[in-house]
């Protein structure tokens, strides 16, 4: 399969028009496109899934009477948190305490302009795609931290320590493990990623081709990425940062209003980015049989999204100790001990 | 006569296993002034300046290991503070020391050094009656606030006039608390009183060493209502019963109530019929259930983080339970069920159909509980964060007055419904739970398991309402209308309630309101072994420990 066309230049064959502005109109209306995709996900119906969805595990039934489903409930919210108070606390750091929720929010957003989603939708395919996923993505910790020390307030100083001390422990195996998935395809590019995956064949079971999605080629490395990711978005069994029966929000103690929706949204994002880097590293990006490739995209992330949950309302939370121990002493050994097999495996048998 | 054969334990008990009076006369010597006799206990009036020395004695030689309450009142002619000591060992075996002191210099001495206990117990007598006990280490108001004047239930206090605080008096009450010096490196953080993980509006004044406790205070008071007060205006017979409802609404009001009309039908000398004892015990043990399944959904919510799974399941099979207290009593939480000499009415007609509902119940409980262990006893996380976190040592935890769950989570084998028998328990067949673990995992295991045993004692109380003779179903005894009890009588009585040994002193001066009503509430004591328990832990750990002593703070602060 040829690298896909990425998403401006389509656009701009389209409507036709060359030179140097036709390329910022179109690069601009891509850019718009795919924001308001992954906004349309994650800020609107993110929220509603995630209340259907804890309430099914936890046995309510939650929101079922604005509109069929409950569904204009996200309108009623919507407008609540807009029109709530901003309370912005005495002594707060004020460029930083503004900043925070935008470097949040934004951070993730801007990830996903080279993740390939699938029907040509992808915004740009640069050959360091997978590093500059991860970079972008690691700006987070910096948000948090913003937040937890700008607001002036003690629970949000320890929400934010715990947020960078995890993000530390956690990055580093998550990058490592996906480097194992590196050594495969011996390339960094998304879309180059993808495509090795989906058209390596692992097995042929009673006429059914098994594309080599490295979720079945390195189970191991998937569920220790999996794992990681989840530290990475602070879910439980480690949402350490925000732990409201300890540290009350942790670093989103003080937010409200707007901001507080950004952060909402920055972790909704990330949890969405943490299903799409899955998704493309592991599970065949867009690919997958008879719906279109952007369908199978979605119903990936949120298959992720689901799991995200399903731990959030049945795991217990770990002590942020034992979370640093698990990451330092645990994962990290892991994740390299994932690492140097795979590479020995590779030379040896010269795949 | 005394049995002293035994050199280990010497305990002056008679051969029947119960307290031999003189003995302990002998053993506190020149102490005693005066002996009196309440209804609970033979009571000792020393001097004083020999508390300590009265109440080591009584600890190191006689057994009484259990500080249980201390209840201080006024009399016209003098403050008295009353040390109602019990043995952990034999509940029943009760003393009190009565210590009287003048009115115009009511200075006592403390007994904190021989039970770590009487540090709480104390300051809320100095709060509330205006004892002051000497040698204290922390003589400061505990329920009412530090800029408080008068002390409420003293003979002088002005009620007409307004307690009026000056804002620049009080803009920030903590200002000069504990911070360690400018160069340390602590960081002082009050959790709550508005904190998610209070379990209500407990304010836990914290000294953190960068994730780790260096200190615990608890700060209770938030949630003061004035119960005794309340209690001390109502009449026996009709209008104390709903107030205890209000104090631990988890919702074990019922048992409440029972504390209550233990204490007042053993005062006025009251019958309670057989048959409306069973329905106590039935309605008693469902109240247990309640409260244990709140206990371990909130206590997992600290765990767990979130509104989760265990913490849904939990409140699910509550309602259950609450459903069947309604339709038993009317009511949900606020039960007013129990009257002096029995019940308020019978069970519910259709009875098949309400014994049929309880059966039920009954039959999906253990299939529930296989699920929550699934859930949370057996989950490897769970286990790692509260094996060995909370550690309470049974030494301790007698010394801070620990009772229930608590206790029997460190292997206390102590449990008021079989070791001080009332209403019908005597009668079945059940089990008293005790765990070694010392720790929140023990802790947990305990509640979890006393579910089922409340549901054994529901089941054969089911039975025997069922199979009883129609012509024999007498819910109440004939109690007077207005209960006057004899002047000066004075009794402490205590149940098992689902925290712990809920007790409550009443002395009567002859008219139909009580002259003094004390509430020993479990909660209380438990919490105060909070520093003990979680200092040098994470503060994860310090939450997980407040919630496994599943404190309601209704009950503490009353």
């Amino acid at each position: 399969m040829a690298t896909p066309t990425p998403l401006p230049d389509t656009i701009q064959r389209i409507i036709g028009i060359d030179g140097f502005g036709g390329e910022l109109l179109s690069m601009f209306l891509a850019a718009f496109l795919v924001g308001n995709i992954m906004l349309a996900m994650t800020g609107v119906a993110g929220p509603w899934a995630k209340r259907k969805i804890t309430a099914a595990f936890t046995d309510r039934i939650a929101v079922n009477r604005v509109g069929p489903f409950g569904l204009l409930i996200i309108v009623a919210d919507a407008v609540r948190l807009l029109s709530k108070e901003l309370i912005v606390p005495e002594g707060a750091d004020r460029p930083a305490f503004d900043l925070a929720p935008i470097v949040l929010a934004g951070s993730a957003m801007l990830a996903f302009a080279v993740i390939p989603m699938g029907n040509g939708i992808q915004l740009a395919d640069p050959e360091t795609g997978l590093v500059f996923v991860f970079a972008i993505a690691s700006i987070a910790s910096l948000g948090l931290l913003m937040g937890g020390y700008a607001s002036n307030n003690k629970y949000s100083l320890m929400g934010g320590l715990r947020a960078v001390a995890q993000n530390i422990a956690y990055e580093i195996p998550l990058v490592v493990t996906a480097a194992s998935v590196v050594l495969f395809t011996g390339s960094l590019q998304l879309s180059e990623i993808v495509a090795i995956q989906q058209n390596t064949t692992l097995a042929n079971v009673a006429g059914i081709r098994i594309p080599a999605w490295f979720a079945f080629v390195n189970p191991f490395a998937f569920v220790l990425f999996v794992v990681a990711n989840l530290a990475e978005v602070g879910r439980n069994p480690f949402d350490t940062p925000e732990a409201p029966t300890e540290i009350v929000g942790g670093y989103q103690t003080e937010y409200s209003s707007v901001y507080f929706v950004l952060f909402y949204l920055g972790e909704f994002l990330h949890i969405f980015l943490g299903g799409a880097i899955i998704a493309t590293l592991f599970l065949g990006g867009p690919a997958g049989p008879f719906l279109p490739g952007f369908v199978w995209f979605v119903i990936k992330i949120w298959a992720v999204f689901l799991f995200t949950q399903w731990c959030r309302s049945a795991v217990p939370r770990v002590r942020i100790d034992q979370l640093i121990e698990i990451g330092w002493k645990g994962m990290l050994v892991l994740s390299f001990a994932n690492l140097v097999l795979t590479a020995a495996i590779l030379g040896v048998t010269g795949l | 006569m005394s049995t002293y054969d035994d050199p280990e334990t010497q305990l002056p008990t008679t051969e029947d296993g119960d307290v031999d009076e003189d003995a302990i006369a002998d053993l506190l010597g020149d102490h005693v002034l005066d002996r009196e006799t309440h209804g609970n206990a033979e009571a000792y009036v020393v001097r004083a300046d020999a508390v300590q020395d009265v109440l080591s004695t009584l600890k190191d030689d006689a057994g009484f290991d259990h500080l249980s309450c201390v209840s201080a009142q006024e009399y016209d002619d003098r403050f008295e503070s009353i040390y109602h000591l019990k043995q952990y060992e034999d509940p029943t075996n009760e003393v009190s020391v009565v210590v009287p002191t003048p009115r115009d210099e009511p200075v006592s001495e403390t007994a904190e050094p021989v039970f770590r206990t009487a540090d709480w117990h104390e300051r809320e007598a100095y709060d509330l009656v205006g004892v002051q006990y000497d040698g204290h280490p922390n003589l400061e108001r505990i329920l009412l606030p530090d800029t408080w004047q008068g002390h409420p239930l003293g003979k002088d206090y002005n009620k007409d006039k307004p307690q009026i605080v000056t804002f620049e008096e009080n803009k920030n009450p903590l200002e000069d608390h504990a911070r360690g010096g400018e160069d340390s490196d602590t960081m002082f953080l009050n959790i709550g009183p508005h904190h998610p993980a209070t379990h209500g509006v407990l304010h836990v004044e914290t000294v953190l060493d960068g994730e780790q406790v260096a200190d615990v205070n608890p700060d209770i008071g938030y949630l003061h209502r004035c119960e005794e007060q309340m209690a001390e205006k109502g009449t026996y017979r009709y209008q104390i019963m709903p107030y205890p409802d209000r104090w631990d609404y988890g919702p074990g009001g019922i048992i409440n109530e029972w504390a209550y009309a233990r204490t007042a039908e053993d005062l006025a000398d009251i019958d309670v019929p057989e048959y409306a004892q069973v329905i106590r015990t039935m309605s008693a043990e469902m109240c247990r259930i309640a409260c244990h399944l709140l206990a371990t959904g909130t206590f997992c919510l600290d765990i767990y983080g979130d509104f989760t799974a265990i913490f849904m399941y939990a409140m699910r099979d509550r309602e259950i339970v609450q459903n069947l207290l309604e339709d038993l009593t009317g009511q949900r939480m606020m039960f007013n069920y129990l009257r002096l000499g029995g019940v308020v009415w019978d069970i519910p007609e259709p009875r098949e159909e309400y014994f049929e509902k309880c059966r039920d119940f009954l039959d999906d409980l253990p299939e529930k509980l296989d699920e929550y262990h699934d859930l949370i006893s057996e989950n490897e996380i769970l286990q790692s964060r509260t094996v060995d976190t909370g550690h309470l040592d049974p030494e301790i935890a007698k010394n801070y007055g620990a009772t229930g769950p608590v206790a029997r989570g460190s292997g206390i084998d102590y449990d008021l419904r079989r070791d001080d028998p009332y209403g019908y328990y005597d009668e079945l067949d059940w089990d008293v739970i005790t765990e070694d673990g010392c720790d929140n995992y023990a802790r947990l295991l305990v509640r979890m398991r006393e579910i089922e045993e409340s549901a054994r004692i529901i089941e054969q109380c089911v039975d025997l309402l069922e199979d009883w003779p129609e012509d024999d179903r007498e819910i109440q005894s004939n109690v007077p209308r207005t209960l006057k009890p004899d002047e000066g009588a004075e009794t402490y009585r205590a149940v098992e309630g689902a925290k712990g040994e809920l007790g409550i002193y009443i002395r009567s001066d002859g008219t139909e309101k009580p002259a003094r009503f004390k509430i020993r509430s479990p909660a209380f004591s438990n919490l105060s072994a909070l520093q003990e328990m979680s200092t040098g832990e994470y503060v994860p750990d310090l939450v997980a420990t407040l919630g496994s002593l599943d404190v309601i703070l209704g009950e503490v602060d009353r």
